[in-house]
């Protein structure tokens, strides 16, 4: 299913999250700095105990708008609910949120445990509840031991592991997380991912994390809300996200995607059918109603879902290998497909018999092997 | 090609400036030890009278007066900077950081002879402030407020903002903001936030800024001499009228010895006091 | 908004207490400014009448006069005199070890924390024992001395800015030391080293203690002439002459906000 506005509320693929009122919700929230508008009116549910990422290059608006739940920046017009209670003039300091930014920003005068503590010292919590639930916090980031380290002690996961533990012990209504990883190197990162998932469902606590790195985002979270220029472009669910992207903005943001021309052929309600080459593949029919019968539409193939075939297969794509790049677990095909693509066309070849069997320069028959094909009519909304 | 291109270029018109100013406390040195003979520039054999006169009281107390003066004056200026370094780092209205910018640094071009005249009209008798009581009918006659040791340190600290204003600010300005929003979503209020995170992660400057307005005060002359009028002694002014008037040099040398140490074992208890202020502060 | 009354109270007394530290700062120079008009020869407030004849006194006053030449004189040749040798020094200092570095450092920082005059009496006692007269050489000798910490602490914080790798890149493209310096360095270093020399113009044009000390009759510079005036005169002609000086150096200041940006020079960059 294709969601497709700017006022989006829950997808349907995602409705056991239909309970209840919503922890977080924005009512068409804009934000201006200067003359440039961040935020476009931007509608949005997250459920009780939901993880929802932000997606989106920077410069989308998407810090903005975290900004914005935790109250450090004040919406020009419109209204955010935390947990059903209208927030908009309330000051960061009474929302109960908790927040880890992308340099950690722990207190450099205080040691960890003190760090920790924070959040329960302004709550006015006696000093023998406080040092208990600190110890629960450290074991829970695996950082027991460690409340007496001052913060430039510790490696970058460590300091991240104690922001968070610092924003969750004080039971935040919201969860808020600025790019959290961006900072690490890359296999500590998919740990850190890992540990933070676990703890997440763990507590069940509402979750916004934010990103530009669309791995992680499919990785985490139970939705994704993929952001340009200040509007939401699609709020689903991962897999929506990557199989049935609202627009091209979205197909190309996530995931790799490659772009061939083709024609509209046919439409029979909701699937389409377009030519691409000798090839037809059916796409959905919703975002190309705009088109007719014989139009040129662009049609966005997933490298995984390209296969070379042997042989010559009628209703294939005939094309040359132009590079070939090994990858470890696949080998990467870069093709030339005259007459419908511009850029060589992306394949994934799994293992490394085509580094022998797909030389540079040999001719071969490309296949589409999926149902997950999507065609957007050329230049529609970016 | 050597590793260190130009080196004998770079260093030697240093190494010569360098000895000069050696050479030249050196002579202060060797003048505190040497004999006074009145009425003339030439200086007698070597001797400890010169130091062994600086324990009367009269000198004692200048030392003492001197000192206290540098710390009370360090202690005000850090008062009254705080809040204009503060405003001049977080205000968001350039208008508003250009104008307490230049308001803030242009005493400090000025020099001390024009700003501490400017400050001998203000407390004079027939002053502005005087002028202002008496009108408002708050004083029957003029509060003296010239050759006084408060005269003296209002006209200090105004003289010692800048610079103060200037090492504040450098030191709020490299607080990271994340650490106060991390704070206020934590709970902390305005102020809470102010008092546990801001106040300290500007120790650095708070202490830079305190120790330098204390050497600068110890230096200072004009002011003193001017507002003081030989009524509020401090070592500088005693200097001045011990070479000058009465042409006694080794004295003077002396007494500077004295100060310069003086100063220089307050200013290294201030860093062994601030060290642990200090490390409170630092960043990873 | 955060309406909250409390936080509405804190900003505006925040706003009265800076505005009032102004006031503290803006006085002196308003009242100042004021009396420099005064047609009556008391330094009384408020003035009774208006007149512009103290301006006229003191640009015709020939001490003024002589000693502002002076001082220029000596600025100037401070100034660049420092400017070389505290920039190649602090070059030396950023990049090299050598026998003696933190000697030397520390001899030549010094002056920021002895007293103007204990340097003034030894630049004094020490011509009078290697029988210099009291000329301009010493006079700008001392206040090279003065001005040298901070053309080396402008130049190093520049240095510190600076970007190594260009230099290397230089040298990978067949750049002998000597071009390297001339070409990348120096130019690069060229704002750092500006304001250095105009941070260290401005201190020596308005240095006072230590030039009383070693400054004759023939070279003493402005504020030491105006020192002297405030001792024999009580006249506003030194009200007039303190409001030129505001006057130009906050307009100097201005400009030097407006293009160089004032506080990248103070290292006072607000996020």
């Amino acid at each position: 299913m294709l969601m497709h506005t700017d006022r989006i509320g829950v997808t349907a693929s995602s409705e056991a999250s239909q309970q209840g009122r919503p922890a977080v919700q924005l009512d068409g929230v804009t934000k201006r700095f200067g003359d440039s508008i961040a935020l476009h009116e931007v509608w949005l549910k997250i459920q009780p105990s939901e993880f929802m990422t932000l997606l989106g290059p920077s410069g989308c608006g998407k810090t903005t708008l975290l900004n914005l739940v935790a109250g450090f920046l004040e919406a020009d017009s419109g209204e955010i609910f935390i947990e059903g209670a209208l927030v908009t003039e309330t000051p960061a300091h009474q929302r109960e949120i908790g927040i880890v930014f992308q340099n950690y920003a722990l207190f450099p005068h205080m040691s960890v445990a003190n760090n920790i503590a924070y959040g329960l010292k302004t709550r006015g919590i006696d000093r023998k509840e406080i040092a208990r639930r600190v110890d629960d916090a450290l074991a829970l980031v695996k950082l027991g031991g460690f409340g007496d380290r001052k913060p430039r002690q510790l490696s970058g996961g460590q300091q991240q592991r104690v922001a968070l533990a610092r924003a969750l012990v004080i039971k935040p209504k919201v969860l808020l997380l600025d790019e959290p990883f961006s900072a690490l190197d890359k296999n500590l990162r998919g740990s850190m991912q890992v540990e933070l998932k676990q703890i997440q469902r763990e507590l069940g606590v509402t979750t916004i994390f934010v990103t530009h790195d669309q791995g992680e985002a499919l990785s985490m979270s139970d939705r994704i809300a993929v952001m340009s220029a200040g509007r939401i472009r699609q709020i689903a669910a991962p897999g929506d996200v990557y199989r049935r992207p609202a627009d091209r903005f979205v197909a190309s943001f996530v995931g790799n995607v490659n772009v061939l021309t083709g024609c509209l052929v046919e439409r029979r309600g909701e699937v389409a059918t377009v030519s691409v080459g000798d090839m037809r593949l059916e796409v959905p029919a919703a975002p190309l109603a705009q088109a007719a019968i014989g139009d040129v539409v662009d049609v966005f193939i997933r490298p995984e879902h390209l296969a070379v075939m042997s042989g010559s297969t009628p209703g294939s794509l005939r094309g040359t290998v132009s590079t070939q790049v090994f990858q470890g677990d696949h080998i990467d095909l870069y093709i030339d497909v005259a007459g419908v693509a511009r850029e060589p066309v992306l394949l994934r070849a799994p293992g490394i018999a085509a580094l022998s069997s797909c030389p540079v320069g040999t001719e071969v028959r490309l296949m589409v092997r999926s149902d997950d094909v999507v065609a957007f009519s050329p230049g529609a909304s970016e | 090609m050597t590793k260190r291109p130009f080196l004998g270029w770079f260093v030697s018109p240093a190494g010569l400036v360098a000895l000069g100013l050696t050479a030249a406390m050196a002579a202060v040195f060797q003048f505190s030890m040497r004999a006074y003979i009145p009425g003339s520039l030439e200086v007698g054999g070597f001797t400890l009278q010169n130091f062994a006169a600086m324990l009367r009281p009269l000198y004692a107390l200048a030392f003492w007066n001197t000192i206290l003066l540098c710390f009370e004056t360090a202690a005000f200026t850090l008062i009254l900077a705080y809040p204009l370094a503060y405003a001049l780092v977080r205000t968001r209205s350039s208008a508003v950081r250009s104008f307490i910018l230049i308001t803030a640094v242009t005493p400090l071009f000025l020099g001390e002879v024009v700003r501490t005249y400017s400050w001998m009209i203000v407390l004079g008798n027939n002053g502005f402030l005087n002028t202002l009581l008496v009108k408002l009918g708050l004083v029957e006659r003029p509060v003296q407020m010239m050759f006084t040791a408060g005269g003296v340190i209002a006209a200090l600290v105004h003289v010692t903002m800048p610079i103060m204003v200037i090492m504040l600010a450098a030191g709020l300005s490299h607080i990271d903001r994340n650490c106060e929003k991390a704070a206020e979503s934590l709970g902390a209020g305005p102020i809470r936030v102010f008092l546990t995170v801001t106040l300290p992660l500007s120790m650095p400057g708070i202490i830079a800024g305190f120790s330098t307005a204390f050497a600068w005060t110890f230096s200072a002359f004009a002011t003193p001499q001017l507002i003081g009028g030989g009524r509020v002694s401090t070592v500088s002014t005693l200097i001045y009228q011990l070479g000058f008037s009465s042409f006694n040099f080794p004295f003077a040398a002396s007494l500077s010895i004295i100060g310069l140490a003086l100063s220089l074992a307050v200013i290294a208890l201030l860093k062994q006091a601030a060290r642990p202020l200090e490390r409170l502060a630092s960043a990873t | 908004m955060k309406r909250s009354p409390a936080v509405i109270a804190l900003r505006w007394s925040g706003r009265v207490l800076v505005a009032a530290i102004l006031l503290f700062v803006l006085l002196p120079g308003i009242v100042v400014a004021v009396t420099a008009f005064n047609d009556r020869a008391i330094l009384a407030f408020p003035p009774q009448a208006w007149s512009l004849r103290w301006f006229g006194r003191a640009f015709s006053y020939s001490d003024f006069g002589r000693g502002f030449w002076n001082g220029l004189t000596v600025t100037l040749w401070a100034s660049s005199i420092a400017l070389v040798v505290g920039a190649s020094f602090a070059i030396a200092i950023h990049r090299y070890t050598f026998v003696l570095k933190s000697v030397l450092e520390g001899i030549l920082l010094s002056p920021l924390i002895i007293p103007h005059y204990t340097i003034g009496l030894g630049v004094l006692i020490l011509a009078s024992q290697t029988g210099t007269g009291r000329g301009f050489p010493l006079v700008i000798l001392t206040h090279v001395l003065l001005v040298l910490p901070f053309v080396m602490r402008s130049t190093f914080i520049s240095l510190e800015n600076l970007d190594s790798r260009l230099e290397l890149a230089a040298s990978s493209l067949g750049a002998t030391p000597g071009r390297i310096l001339l070409t990348v360095t120096i130019p690069l270093l060229l704002p750092g080293l500006l304001s250095g020399w105009l941070f260290a113009a401005i201190l020596s044009f308005n240095e006072f203690t230590a030039t009383l000390f070693v400054s004759s009759q023939a070279t003493q510079t402005l504020p030491v002439a105006m020192y002297n005036y405030v001792r024999e005169f009580a006249d506003p002609t030194l009200a007039a002459l303190s409001v030129i000086y505001i006057a130009v150096t906050a307009l100097l200041l201005s400009f030097a906000n407006a293009f160089l940006g004032l506080e990248k020079i103070l290292n006072v960059d607000a996020h």
